[in-house]
């Protein structure tokens, strides 16, 4: 099992003129302690116009700024958009290549293509294309990488033959993702020989079935890219403190700050019928069992939400060290490979306990995984050998 | 010994006069319904403006017109226009009934006695042709809204949404001092079986800026998407009552 750290750049109101400067500015402090205390990725999104939710969007700057800051720990965008209405597909793989370079060989490529009106809207992108937009997209961007002349004559992009320059410095290419939010996605993940990066915060037992699914079919995939990354990434909430009860006290204002920012976000379901987004909206289970945890039923007595009481579900990193060990092993027992953890959201944790929780998860957490065991190379895929990741 | 009157309170009817009911209470079935619903950005202040504090915008603001007619109902035919501001209730997505025009009186005590609907009669209607649905809603002089799907594809009924409805139930008080005698809001939560659905292109205008009925506050600043449905749905019984 690996573990890294998320960051969504969650910016609260009221906001006052150094508020963004603040929180990114701490992420980078988090990233440089989560390099020092051996947490392996640092994952961040692309997301547009998201008032308050993510302001984070022009990732390869900050993760620039991320690599500049430290050594060992691999830099990931948790995803980047590759539909062209977003992000042409060979500025797309210009841009990765060069944080690859920067960083020495470090970079996590995840791929998506959001799933808010807010952003497909205000580049007006049409819904209903961009699962198509996206494949196209996987398919070109690794041949951008690795061929010296590349040209295309896709459905959503064409362009006559260039050298799509720098070329990455990781052979053939970085390890490639795609966000993952419902079974479908992770079907075609796996479909694609793409990594699974798990961004529905789910429990343990809500992934269970997609994992088998995805391992299941990568066993047979048509890889996208030179290799098979078949990996699933795992994401939760990571708050640790002394005691269970300190630690939960802190890890539900956690919750209940993302949850609440999430819903404020306009889902593309909820508002354009499309078959192209068929989940029940942005994060919605997450969103409904904050809700019942936090709300009187009619009776007038709280609701439990279920595997672990309050807002607090199974499967969150929340708890004392040895509390958070058994809700890792549960991710650990249904086959994910690597958890990836929220640990703040709108500045809802003072940066000095933020810290904290992270020195405490690697003193006392991390130990209790074997991290020898942990899949750390890519699996060969149609004959072809598969490259390591640079370390 | 006076004689007193025999009309005890367990006695009263749902809803006056006692003697013949304006309406029967909920639930109301409204099977056969059809229903064209347009989603459209609009202006944050406006919704900040009328939305409860209880109620928070999304990221863009967005306001939704649905334009029904109930072929069935327990007080007869109907046609009932409503504009919702597209809002939060903490988790959740809901559609606040800011304004509607029904164009049945009895309807329209029902609508906003029992379930806060804030109607005013006017007159509605919806004319539904090949791959265009076109609805009128005026009252008086004013046509207050013209709302268009163009370009209508049959699409998957699975995919038709209609939001939970929160409205504002409103008794004005009588007694000095007393602006409400009630207030409070409730959840209605219309269940919905939809046989039949269309998305198209929409187009949303406000012909009159009416300031008795001032649909145009809440422009279009950019439409979402338009849709139509043939289906059956009701007026329950609210989910939630909350304090305003």
């Amino acid at each position: 099992m690996k573990f890294g750290v998320f960051f969504e750049l969650s910016v609260a109101k009221p906001w006052h003129a150094r508020s963004e400067f603040e929180v990114y500015h701490n992420a980078l402090e988090q990233i440089e302690a989560a390099d020092r205390l051996g947490f392996d990725q640092a994952w961040a999104v692309e997301h547009h116009f998201l008032e308050e939710y993510s302001h984070c969007s022009a990732p390869e700057v900050f993760l620039a700024a991320a690599a500049a800051r430290t050594q060992r720990i691999r830099l990931g965008h948790g995803v980047m958009m590759v539909l062209p209405p977003f992000n042409h597909p060979a500025r797309c793989a210009e841009r990765a290549a060069a944080l690859d370079i920067i960083s020495n060989g470090r970079l996590e490529f995840g791929t998506g293509r959001s799933a808010t009106w807010t952003e497909l809207g205000g580049f007006r992108c049409e819904p209903d294309l961009t699962k198509e937009m996206w494949d196209e997209a996987v398919h070109a961007i690794p041949k951008m990488w690795t061929q010296d002349m590349f040209s295309w004559q896709g459905k959503y992009f064409s362009m006559p033959p260039r050298n799509i320059i720098p070329k990455p410095v990781q052979k053939p290419h970085p390890p490639l993702w795609v966000a993952v939010s419902s079974p479908e996605t992770a079907i075609q993940a796996a479909e694609r020989g793409i990594g699974c990066l798990g961004v529905s915060i789910g429990t343990p037992k809500e992934y269970e079935q997609r994992v088998k699914d995805y391992r299941r079919v990568v066993k047979s995939c048509e890889p996208v890219g030179e290799f098979v990354n078949d990996q699933v990434n795992g994401v939760t909430f990571l708050y640790v403190d002394e005691t269970d009860e300190e630690a939960r006290l802190w890890g539900s204002k956690l919750v209940y700050a993302f949850s609440h920012l999430a819903a404020h976000l306009v889902g593309i379901s909820s508002v354009y019928p499309s078959p192209a987004y068929t989940a029940p909206g942005l994060l919605f289970a997450i969103r409904r069992e904050t809700e019942k945890a936090v709300s009187p039923t009619p009776a007038g007595t709280p609701e439990e939400a279920p595997g672990g009481g309050g807002i607090i579900r199974e499967g969150m990193a929340v708890g004392s060290p040895e509390t958070v060990i058994k809700q890792i092993k549960l991710w650990e027992e249904i086959g994910v490979d690597r958890m990836v953890f929220i640990i703040n959201t709108g500045e809802e944790i003072p940066q000095a306990r933020v810290l904290r929780s992270l020195r405490l998860f690697a003193e006392h957490v991390l130990p209790a995984f074997d991290k020898g065991a942990a899949r750390t190379k890519p699996a060969a895929a149609k004959g072809r050998l598969a490259e390591p990741a640079m370390p | 010994m006076p004689d007193y009157g025999r009309l005890t309170l367990d006695q009263l009817p749902y809803t006056l006069p006692a003697v013949s009911p304006l309406y029967p209470p909920p639930p109301w079935p409204l099977p056969g319904a059809r229903i064209l619903k347009l989603v459209f950005e609009t202006d944050k202040e406006a919704v900040l403006r009328w939305l409860p504090p209880a109620l928070s915008r999304s990221s863009p603001p967005y306001a939704i017109i649905t334009v029904a007619y109930y072929p069935e109902s327990p007080v007869g035919p109907f046609s009932l226009a409503t504009q919702y501001i597209g809002c939060r209730a903490r988790f959740f997505v809901r559609g606040f009934a800011l304004q509607a025009i029904v164009d049945s009186d009895r309807a329209m005590a029902a609508l906003r006695e029992v379930w806060g609907i804030p109607c005013k009669l006017g007159r509605v209607s919806l004319t539904v042709g090949p791959r265009t649905v076109a609805a009128r809603v005026a009252c008086g002089p004013n046509v207050l809204a013209r709302l268009r799907m163009t370009r209508g594809e049959r699409m998957d009924a699975g995919l038709t949404r209609f939001d939970p409805i929160i409205s504002v139930r409103l008794t004005p008080g009588i007694e000095a001092g007393k602006r409400h005698a009630l207030v409070e809001m409730v959840q209605i939560d219309p269940g919905y079986e939809v046989h039949e659905a269309y998305r198209g292109k929409g187009e949303v205008a406000y012909p009159s800026a009416s300031e008795g009925e001032p649909w145009h506050l809440l422009p279009s600043l950019n439409v979402i998407s338009a849709t139509y449905a043939v289906c059956d749905t009701d007026l329950p019984l609210a989910r939630f009552v909350m304090p305003y």
